[in-house]
């Protein structure tokens, strides 16, 4: 794995949120009350930034997580050239998908959400986000760990498939939601996350780190809250 | 100087051992080929219950009668149409396949899934308080019914499951040719399925996206999609298990838009990078390309954005290009399946699949669009085309080998 590199990791869950350049940071008491009992709703733009980026209030839980991690990363995509951004992929690796919307979707059909119903639509809107224009893929895997993602993010690298990969695991469901329709317990999530890495091949960046093989929700979790 | 097209293969190509399908047209490659040869549509018109109200719904429905057969068959899944479908394509992509599975030992085949909602049905059910199945429950989640599949063909290498809206079959395909290439697998079961269900016509029916009259892909009058149902099954294997491979699965590529969530580029330019990803990794140059098999929905702007992609790769000799959707709907995660596997049924028969239910064609389109299928002198190297929401876009470029 020496050929690959980190540039940069990024983490959230129920302990908090960080990046591998911050360490990790608490939520706010009332929040981390809430995020404790697997109520998500409060997860919220303002949390990280000032700025107003007016899609995320259209977006669903899985969206919000994605999108917001991708932004902890800390990384400058707008400061990379086109050529490059043209060039870097996208990889969502998630056990629980889009199942907090589809349910939501099945009991209220609204077409604003229709198109949150795919696993898929987080990698489209930090795509949109960072204009990103891939490879890109979207795996569900009965493991949370992310592993999937970072062996497809390996393999685009080094078959020159793309020149660096943002891999994201993501794990979201409100309990309120799942409890709405007696959801059996095998197709919750254990707990919920979403992990961020970027990924690409050894050049000279002030925060290339050795890849070391491991999961991803692993990896960035040990970079993140160290 | 030998020709380029048939020597020139890239290393990584999967081969195809056989195939399998179930849609509108019927259960089996037989039926879908004399629906091809004959242009003939499968949609049929029903009543639906969409919300809290039921409308007339043109779509490609797997007939009942087949349902019933499929139930009669395994009542232990009954309420699951999604694990029914799938397992009746993968068992004649197992079939066609031949001995060439004898000799592969179940530790080394693996298995993707291709889907979008799996068993959403059983979801609908639950949200209305009604008896499901734990089993049908279970396959809910893609990754539980990729396992159950996977479990009885006696898959026991990786299982991955792609849902990545309508580019997660050729998304698949990729993924089995990268297990075989990472050596994880001698044989890869790569299979997509997709139900015709309350949640996703309301979905459809809520953007508007619907054609009440049916779809009519590249047509002047076009006003939206028809959706379908069914499974598709390919067995990829690695080449050298062959002793005569004929059709390989020689490159792919995916891009995305990064414009918009539910609509396409206008410029085509998203869907451009993925074809030429596809062509470059194929050894493919674009002049060698016989057969585009297109996205080809019926919206408006889909369509029109295919049209813009198409030139801006081939120019102005854009290849015989056709859409399928006419034929058995848009079957949403086994469209990229069930379009490759009539691609693969393209260069076994030389045959051009036309573009069933095309009426008056878009002036804009090129002249190579076909509205009926035309028979060729020979068929080399095929090009199949997805795109879906959240901007994704994806190619496979497939190639008939020398024996």
């Amino acid at each position: 794995m020496n050929d690959v590199v980190i540039h940069a990791a990024s983490w959230l869950g129920p302990e908090g949120f960080g990046n591998d350049q911050t360490g990790l940071r608490a939520w706010p008491p009332p929040l981390r009350e809430n995020l404790s009992r697997g109520e998500l709703g409060g997860l919220h733009w303002s949390l990280l930034s000032d700025s107003d980026p007016s899609r995320f209030l259209r977006m669903d839980l899985m969206c919000r997580l994605g999108f917001m991690t991708a932004e902890l990363l800390g990384v400058n995509f707008d400061a990379m050239p086109g050529a490059r951004r043209d060039r870097l992929g996208v990889c969502v690796e998630s056990f629980t998908g889009s199942l907090d919307t589809d349910i939501r979707f099945a009991q209220t059909p609204r077409p604003s959400i229709f198109a949150y119903t795919l696993p898929s639509t987080v990698v489209g809107e930090i795509c949109i986000r960072f204009r990103l224009k891939g490879p890109v893929l979207s795996l569900i895997s009965p493991d949370t760990n992310g592993a999937g993602a970072i062996a497809e993010a390996v393999e685009w690298l080094r078959n020159n498939d793309a020149e660096m990969t943002l891999c994201l695991g993501i794990e979201a469901m409100n309990m309120s939601t799942a409890d709405s329709i007696s959801l059996p317990k095998n197709l919750l999530p254990r707990s919920w996350h979403s992990a961020a890495l970027l990924l690409g091949r050894a050049e000279n960046s002030p925060r290339e780190k050795p890849f070391a093989a491991g999961a991803l929700v692993d990896v960035c979790r040990k970079l993140c809250c160290r | 100087m030998e020709d380029p097209v048939e020597t020139a293969v890239n290393e990584s190509a999967a081969a195809i051992a056989g195939c399998g399908a179930l849609s509108a047209t019927g259960p089996g490659l037989e039926p879908l080929q004399r629906a091809v040869a004959s242009n003939a549509s499968a949609l049929w018109r029903r009543e639906c219950i969409i919300g809290k109200t039921s409308q007339s719904i043109v779509a490609g429905f797997v007939p009942d009668e087949i349902v019933g057969q499929l139930r009669a068959a395994d009542p232990a899944r009954a309420d699951s149409r999604a694990f029914l479908f799938a397992a009746a394509a993968l068992k004649e992509a197992a079939k066609n396949a031949g001995n060439i599975l004898d000799s592969v030992p179940a530790a080394r085949r693996g298995f993707v899934l291709s889907t979008t909602k799996a068993n959403i049905e059983a979801l609908d059910k639950l949200v209305r308080r009604q008896s499901v199945s734990p089993v049908a429950q279970r396959q809910i989640q893609p990754a539980f019914l990729a396992a159950d599949l996977a479990g009885r063909f006696d898959c026991r290498g990786p299982v991955q499951c792609v849902s990545a809206a309508c580019i997660s079959g050729l998304s698949a395909l990729q993924q089995g040719a990268a297990l075989l290439r990472r050596g994880q697998a001698d044989a890869v079961f790569v299979a997509g399925v997709d139900l015709i269900s309350q949640f996703v016509l309301s979905g459809f029916n809520s953007l508007k996206s619907l054609d009440p009259e049916g779809c009519r892909p590249f047509d002047k009058a076009r006003i939206g999609l028809s959706l379908g149902e069914g499974a598709a099954a390919i067995v990829l294997v690695k080449r050298e298990l062959l002793s005569s491979p004929s059709i390989l699965l020689s490159g792919w590529g995916t891009s995305n838009d990064a414009n918009h969530l539910t609509g396409p580029s206008r410029d085509g330019s998203g869907l451009a990078l993925a074809i030429q990803r596809a062509l470059a990794k194929a050894q493919i140059a674009p002049d060698k390309i016989d057969y585009v098999n297109a996205h080809g929905t019926g919206t408006p702007y889909n369509d029109g954005m295919e049209l813009f992609a198409l030139r801006s790769v081939f120019g102005s000799r854009v290849p015989p290009f056709s859409s399928s959707k006419g034929l058995f709907g848009h079957t949403l995660g086994a469209a990229g399946i069930l379009e490759t596997a009539l691609c693969v049924l393209a260069l076994q028969n030389n045959l051009l699949p036309g573009t069933p239910r095309l009426r008056e064609r878009d002036p804009v389109a090129p002249e190579s669009l076909l509205g009926e299928p035309r028979a060729a002198a020979k068929l080399n190297c095929v090009l199949k085309i997805n795109c879906g929401f959240g901007g994704t876009n994806a190619s496979l470029a497939l190639k008939r080998v020398l024996p």
